[in-house]
C-alpha cells in the first residue's frame, strides 16, 4: 500500500497543481481580453459572486477529474490487491483535491491582478516551480550551513527545527508529507525522520487551507477594482 | 431661498433669517445686539440630481474623468442622454469612446465624476441599475462550442428572465434557422446579430451599442441599423458610439463628439450645422470652363465661397438662394450642363469641430488631414 500511495503520490503532486493552474489563469484575464467578461458583468450580478463563481465551479472541475482518476485507480487497486485501506485512500483523494484547489486559487489570484493571460500563465508557471524547487533551496541552505547531506540519509544527523517551515511554503511538499502522515508513513526511501510535534496532519491541512484563503481573499478585492 | 431659525447664542431669542443655499450672513440679535454669522448649508447636489433627472433623462454622464498612468483617456466628459431618444456618439478612433461607454455601464472605475442611470447611480455591483440596460460591446466573444439558444439561455439566467424569450428574440433577429448551429461557425454579421440578442434579454430599457456596425459589410451595416430603428421604435433609449458619421446621420437624433478624451459638441445635427455656420453646396457641372472667372460667381448675392475645378463649380452658398444662385449664373452666360446640392453633413461638422482642437502633430496649422492623423506634409 505505502508504495501505491507514493507512486500516486508523486502523480497527484505534479498533476493537480498544473490542472489547476491551467483551469485557473485564463478565467479573469482570458476572458477579459476576449470581451467575455464584459458582457458578463453588465449583467446584474456582483462582481463577488462572478470570481466566487468561478471558484467554485474550477474547484468542482478538480474534485471531478480526481474522483474520476484516482477514484477509478482505486477502484482498480482495490480488486487487484484486496486492499483494505479505503478510508486512507479517500484522505489520499480529499488531500489531492485540497491541493488542486490551492492552485485553482493561486491563478485565479495571478488571473484577476494581471491584465494579459499570458502573463497570468507565466505567474502560474513560476508559482508551480516555486513549490518544486523551495525544498532544494533549502537542502542548500542546510548544506551551507554546515549540515551534511549524507549522514542526513544514513540516519547520523536530523534535520534542524527550521527545515521543516519548508513544508508550509511548498504546497506541493506540505501537501505530500500530509499525506504520508495520513497513512502514518514516516519513513522515505528507507530513511525515517524525527519529525517535531508540530508538524502534524492538522497544521500542514490548516496552512494548505490559508493557501486557498489568502488568494482567493486578495482575489477578490483587486478584480472588484479592476477595470475591464 | 431658504428660510432658518436661529436661536442667539447668549440670550436664546430666536431670530428667523433667509438666504441662499451657500450665502453666509451676519445676523445682530434684536435683543442682546449680539453679532454671529450664519452659513447657510449648500445644496444636496446627489439628492437635487436625482430630482433634476428623474425626468426624461436616461443616461446622465457628470463629469466623467479617466486617467490611464498619464494617458487623459477621458477628461470632464458630461452629457445627458434623454429617454426614447437615438444617441450618437462620436468621435475618431482612440478619441475616449470605448472607455466613456465602460464607465456608464460600470466597467471601468472612473477617476472622477458619476453615472446616473435613470436617477440612479451607477456602480459596478448596481444590480438593480444594470437590469434596465442592454449592451453590446465593440468586440463581442461568446462560447464557440454552445448554440445561439444555449448562450442566450446562459444570459437568461445571468438576468434572472425566462428563457421561453428566447425563440422569440431570435426570430426578431432572424436568426431562428441557425438556433441550434454552433457559434463558432458564425460570420461576423450573425455574431453581432447575437450580441443585439443577448442585449435584447429582458427588454431593458436603455440600450448600450458600442461601435455596432463596425467591421461589417455594408449589407449587414444595414440589418444593424434596421434593429437600432426597431428598438428605438419599442421605446427604447439607444446610445451608439460610432466613427463612421453617415451611419450616425441617418440614424440619431442628437450627437455628442467627442476627441481626444474632451467633449466637443452635444446637439442636434441641425443645431450644430447652424451653430458652426456650415453652409450648403452646390455643384455645378458646366461645358467650358475657359469663360468663368470666380470674381464673377462670388459677386452673385448668397454666394459665400466659390471653387472653381476642371468642369466643375463648387459653390457654398445660402440654402434659400440655391435656385436664384442657378439662374444668375446662368444670365453670367455659363452653359449649365448639370447641378446636385449638397446638404451639410455630419462630415462637415466634425471636421469644422476637429478643427483647431486637434493640433496636427507635425505642425500644419490648416492640415485637414489631420483629423484622420495622416497628416503627410
Amino acid at each position: 500500500m505505502e508504495a501505491t500511495i507514493a507512486t500516486l503520490l508523486t502523480l497527484s503532486s505534479m498533476l493537480l497543481p498544473i490542472i489547476g493552474i491551467m483551469l485557473g489563469y485564463g478565467a479573469i484575464a482570458g476572458e477579459a481580453e476576449s470581451g467575455a467578461l464584459s458582457v458578463v458583468l453588465t449583467y446584474p450580478v456582483k462582481r463577488i459572486d462572478v470570481i466566487l463563481g468561478k471558484f467554485l465551479g474550477l474547484s468542482c472541475v478538480i474534485c471531478a477529474s480526481v474522483f474520476s482518476g484516482f477514484g477509478i485507480a482505486g477502484i482498480v487497486i482495490s480488486i487487484a490487491t484486496s486492499a483494505t485501506e479505503w478510508r486512507g485512500y479517500l484522505i489520499f483523494m480529499a488531500l489531492a483535491i485540497l491541493l488542486g484547489i490551492l492552485y485553482v486559487s493561486l491563478s485565479l489570484f495571478f488571473s484577476s491582478i494581471l491584465k494579459r493571460k499570458a502573463t497570468a500563465l507565466g505567474a502560474g508557471i513560476f508559482i508551480f516551480f516555486w513549490g518544486m524547487i523551495i525544498g532544494t533551496i533549502w537542502l542548500g541552505i542546510y548544506a551551507a550551513t554546515g549540515g551534511s547531506i549524507i549522514e542526513l540519509y544514513t540516519g547520523k544527523a536530523s534535520f534542524p527545527e527550521w527545515f521543516w517551515y519548508e513544508l508550509f511554503l511548498s504546497p506541493q511538499d506540505g501537501n505530500q508529507t500530509a499525506t504520508l502522515l495520513a497513512f502514518g508513513i514516516k519513513k522515505i526511501m528507507g530513511i525515517s525522520f524525527d519529525i517535531p510535534s508540530w508538524v502534524n496532519l492538522g497544521s500542514i491541512v490548516f496552512s494548505q487551507l490559508l493557501w486557498v484563503m489568502t488568494p482567493l481573499i486578495f482575489a477578490v478585492q483587486f478584480f472588484k477594482r479592476r477595470d475591464i | 431661498m431658504v428660510n432658518k431659525k436661529v436661536k442667539c447664542p447668549k440670550c436664546q431669542h430666536i431670530i428667523e433669517i433667509q438666504g441662499n443655499p451657500g450665502e453666509k450672513i451676519t445676523i445682530v440679535c434684536p435683543k442682546c445686539s449680539t453679532k454671529g454669522v450664519y452659513i447657510f448649508p449648500k445644496k444636496d447636489t446627489a439628492r437635487d440630481l436625482k430630482e433634476e433627472i428623474s425626468g426624461n433623462i436616461a443616461i446622465q454622464v457628470r463629469s466623467l474623468s479617466k486617467t490611464y498612468n498619464s494617458v487623459k483617456a477621458a477628461q470632464e466628459v458630461s452629457f445627458n442622454v434623454k429617454k426614447g431618444e437615438i444617441f450618437g456618439f462620436l468621435g475618431p478612433n482612440g478619441a475616449g469612446k470605448t472607455t466613456t461607454i465602460k464607465m456608464i455601464l460600470g466597467l471601468t472605475h472612473p477617476t472622477a465624476g458619476e453615472v446616473y442611470i435613470n436617477g440612479r447611480r451607477m456602480h459596478s455591483d448596481n444590480v438593480e441599475v444594470k437590469k434596465e440596460i442592454g449592451y453590446l460591446p465593440e468586440r463581442i466573444s461568446f462560447y464557440l462550442n454552445l448554440t445561439p439558444v444555449q448562450t442566450l439561455n446562459f444570459f437568461c439566467e445571468l438576468k434572472e428572465v425566462n428563457k421561453s424569450v428566447v425563440p422569440e428574440i431570435l426570430k426578431e433577429l432572424g436568426l431562428q434557422d441557425v438556433a441550434n448551429r454552433k457559434v463558432g461557425t458564425f460570420s461576423k454579421g450573425m455574431i453581432q446579430l447575437l450580441g443585439f440578442a443577448q442585449a435584447m434579454i429582458g427588454s431593458p430599457s436603455i440600450y448600450v451599442l458600442d461601435e455596432p456596425s463596425s467591421g461589417l459589410d455594408p449589407r449587414w451595416m444595414k440589418v444593424i441599423r434596421d434593429k437600432i430603428r426597431y428598438l428605438n421604435e419599442k421605446g427604447a433609449t439607444v446610445m451608439f458610439s460610432s466613427h463612421i458619421l453617415s451611419e450616425v446621420q441617418a440614424l440619431c437624433d442628437r450627437v455628442c463628439i467627442i476627441n481626444k478624451g474632451l467633449l466637443v459638441a452635444e446637439d442636434t445635427i441641425e443645431n450644430l450645422n447652424k451653430k458652426l455656420n456650415i453652409k450648403p453646396k452646390l455643384i455645378i457641372k458646366i461645358k467650358e470652363k475657359e469663360k468663368i472667372s470666380s470674381k464673377d460667381i462670388e459677386d452673385i448675392e448668397g454666394v459665400y465661397e466659390v471653387q472653381i475645378k476642371d468642369e466643375e463649380i463648387i459653390v457654398a452658398c445660402d440654402g434659400k438662394k440655391k435656385l436664384q444662385i442657378i439662374e444668375d449664373i446662368k444670365k453670367i452666360g455659363i452653359d449649365i450642363k448639370d447641378f446636385q446640392t449638397i446638404e451639410p453633413s455630419i462630415e462637415d461638422v466634425f471636421v469644422k469641430l476637429l478643427e483647431g482642437k486637434n493640433e496636427c502633430q507635425k505642425g500644419h496649422g490648416n492640415c485637414k488631414k489631420r483629423v484622420h492623423g495622416q497628416c503627410k506634409k
